[in-house]
């Protein structure tokens, strides 16, 4: 098997799982607790090699495209109407997305 | 019929009124019914198909038709936007979603005329490179290997369009490619996988993975047919704001072999001992071949090779985290009811999600979160540019850069290893170039000791797609690769 990296297999710390699931919106299921830890131990480890290159005075790339922003012309288009929209809807009531109670 | 129909064969038997649009439709739809098995497809469109290919024959009829290869039938990666037809990026979460709109990429090939049969299987959001993460059940290889029974892998995410492609199931599928979900499925399948130059093919209606990486590109079954659909899909889009203002070539007419004189790198970071002994004959043997056929071999260094599969896997995520933010439940895709708003998020997202999505949306949290966003994100968004910037000086002294695409070939289905680090690995040698933003083909070269298919990668510089393929199509006509699956499906 091809095997470049040496991992030594780190657990991600759970307390720190559960904030990153409610930051992400996603419920951490109990019965993966071990396993996601364990994974996302390994994915940390991992790119966790990357902090002993030195990167002073390198700036940073966030799209490798060698242009400046291209602007379109500024015409009315009649693609994706409201309507075709909420046909995707899990649910809608009139014009509009409907979603449980926010306000109390 | 001849088998294994290409692209190029199919639109000369079309011309010369051999077939029709209508009549190949149907043997495709056929061998699609018999392959069920390997589970290419997540959706068959085939009332559409036949109307779509009536319509070409008739233009045909008429003398109306909208390009040369009007009529070919050809299938979809389900990570393009099709209106009107279910597209689900093989998740649960869009496992009801019908856009109501077009795709551009999917869009051009309707205005050259090309016959969709369906959407194809794909790892869940692109992400994975075994197509094991598929809401859908994974795809099998048609390739087997000759000392066991096993099924395979076809490699991911365009498990679907490659596996499609080698079984003929289509005549040629259009892929996405964020970190190797093109070059490695190809590879794996014995077909041909272009990752065109970012900014080349609009993403305008691709479902999004990482946006500073994602860019579609054909899988076919030769170079002449990687140039011929990629000249049908790549062109300015004004609605992808990084779609590239170059003019588009004509790929396929200017195709031509000679590579006199051209200079091939061959870097030394990618060699290993870890390497399997047939990958790495089949890389010298195409060194030897290229140096026959009068070009000439300089070794050279790309340093940060080995940072750049932890760099990808910081950028990616980050940017998954953030682009898979939308599938809330509100817009589109299910929605599982909860208690109050933020419950029917959570509810939602851990329904609708598979567990490798679910660990790059963490781990893409993780680097942009407070605290760590300098640490990972801009630590990896530098590191691109010194990768960028290796490539940079080894395009000042060559032509093109020749790796294998893969460093093993197909492995089985059910073999794949617990830590999901060492899955990541299959993308070694593909994912530097998403980083850099340049194009790669991965071409069969050989096959291994087990009968499987062995690609090889070919890399230029940024919106040299000409000078690719020409390398590719001399390395494919001297080595005359034919070697096709067994197709055990249909016994």
């Amino acid at each position: 098997m091809f095997k470049p990296y040496i991992l030594e297999n780190m657990e991600f710390d759970k307390d720190s799982l559960y904030k990153l699931g409610k930051l992400s919106k996603i419920q951490i299921d109990e019965s993966k607790l071990k396993s996601l830890s364990s994974d996302l131990g390994s994915i940390v480890e991992f790119i966790d090699r990357l902090k002993s290159i030195d990167t002073e005075n390198v700036d940073p790339t966030s799209n490798s495209l060698d242009q400046s922003l291209v602007m379109r012309d500024d015409i009315a288009s009649d693609v994706n109407t409201p309507n075709e929209i909420l046909e995707n809807a899990p649910q809608k009531e009139l014009d509009f997305f409907s979603v449980p109670k926010v306000i109390e | 019929m001849k088998r294994n129909l290409n692209f190029i064969e199919a639109s000369s038997l079309l011309e010369a009124s051999e077939t029709t649009s209508v009549d190949l439709t149907k043997i495709y739809l056929e061998n699609i019914k018999q392959a069920e098995e390997l589970n290419c497809f997540n959706t068959i469109t085939a009332e559409r198909a036949l109307v779509d290919a009536e319509k070409s024959d008739l233009r045909r009829q008429q003398g109306t038709l909208k390009s040369r290869f009007d009529g070919i039938p050809i299938g979809v990666k389900d990570l393009f936007c099709t209106k009107n037809i279910k597209t689900t990026a093989s998740s649960k979460i869009l496992s009801n979603f019908v856009p109501s709109y077009e795709s551009a990429v999917t869009q051009n090939c309707i205005d050259a005329g090309l016959i969709s049969l369906g959407k194809l299987n794909c790892d869940e959001f692109a992400m994975g490179s075994t197509n094991k993460t598929s809401y859908y059940g994974p795809v099998t290889n048609p390739w087997k290997s000759n000392k066991s029974d096993a099924k395979l892998v076809p490699g991911g995410s365009s498990g679907g369009s490659a596996a499609a492609v080698a079984a003929d199931l289509c005549v040629a599928s259009l892929g996405t490619d964020t970190g190797g979900s093109i070059r490695q499925p190809a590879s794996f399948t014995g077909t041909v996988g272009l990752k065109p130059t970012y900014g080349r093919v609009s993403r305008w209606g691709i479902i999004a993975f990482a946006s500073s990486l994602d860019q579609a590109g054909p899988i076919t079954k030769t170079v002449e047919d990687a140039a011929a659909l990629f000249e049908i899909i790549a062109g300015h889009d004004p609605k992808d704001s990084t779609s590239s203002i170059k003019e588009k070539e004509s790929f396929y007419h200017n195709l031509n072999s000679s590579i006199k004189g051209m200079k091939i790198g061959i870097p030394k970071e990618f060699k290993s001992d870890g390497l399997p002994s047939s990958t790495q004959k089949a890389w010298d043997d195409c060194m030897k071949l290229l140096q026959t056929n009068g070009a000439e071999l300089i070794d050279i260094s790309l340093p940060h090779t080995m940072d750049a599969l932890p760099t990808y896997y910081i950028i990616a995520p980050a940017e998954a985290s953030s682009n898979l933010a939308r599938y809330d439940g509100v817009k589109y895709g299910i929605r599982e009811e909860g208690k109050n708003l933020i419950e029917m998020y959570e509810k939602t997202r851990s329904v609708g999600f598979g567990d490798e999505v679910k660990r790059r949306i963490l781990i893409g949290t993780y680097v942009l979160s407070s605290g760590y966003y300098d640490a990972y994100y801009i630590k990896a968004q530098k590191i691109r540019s010194l990768i960028k910037n290796d490539f940079n000086q080894a395009f000042e002294k060559v032509d093109a850069i020749l790796t294998p695409s893969t460093p093993s070939t197909a492995f089985e289905i059910e073999n794949e290893p617990n830590d999901p680090v060492q899955t990541y690995l299959n993308d070694i040698f593909t994912v530097p170039i998403n980083l850099a933003g340049i194009p790669a083909i991965s071409i069969p070269f050989a096959n291994d000791e087990n009968g499987l298919p062995i690609g090889l990668q070919l890399i230029t510089n940024s919106f040299e797609e000409q000078k690719l393929l020409n390398i590719a199509k001399n390395v494919q006509d001297t080595v005359n690769y034919e070697s096709v699956p067994k197709n055990w499906w249909q016994e």
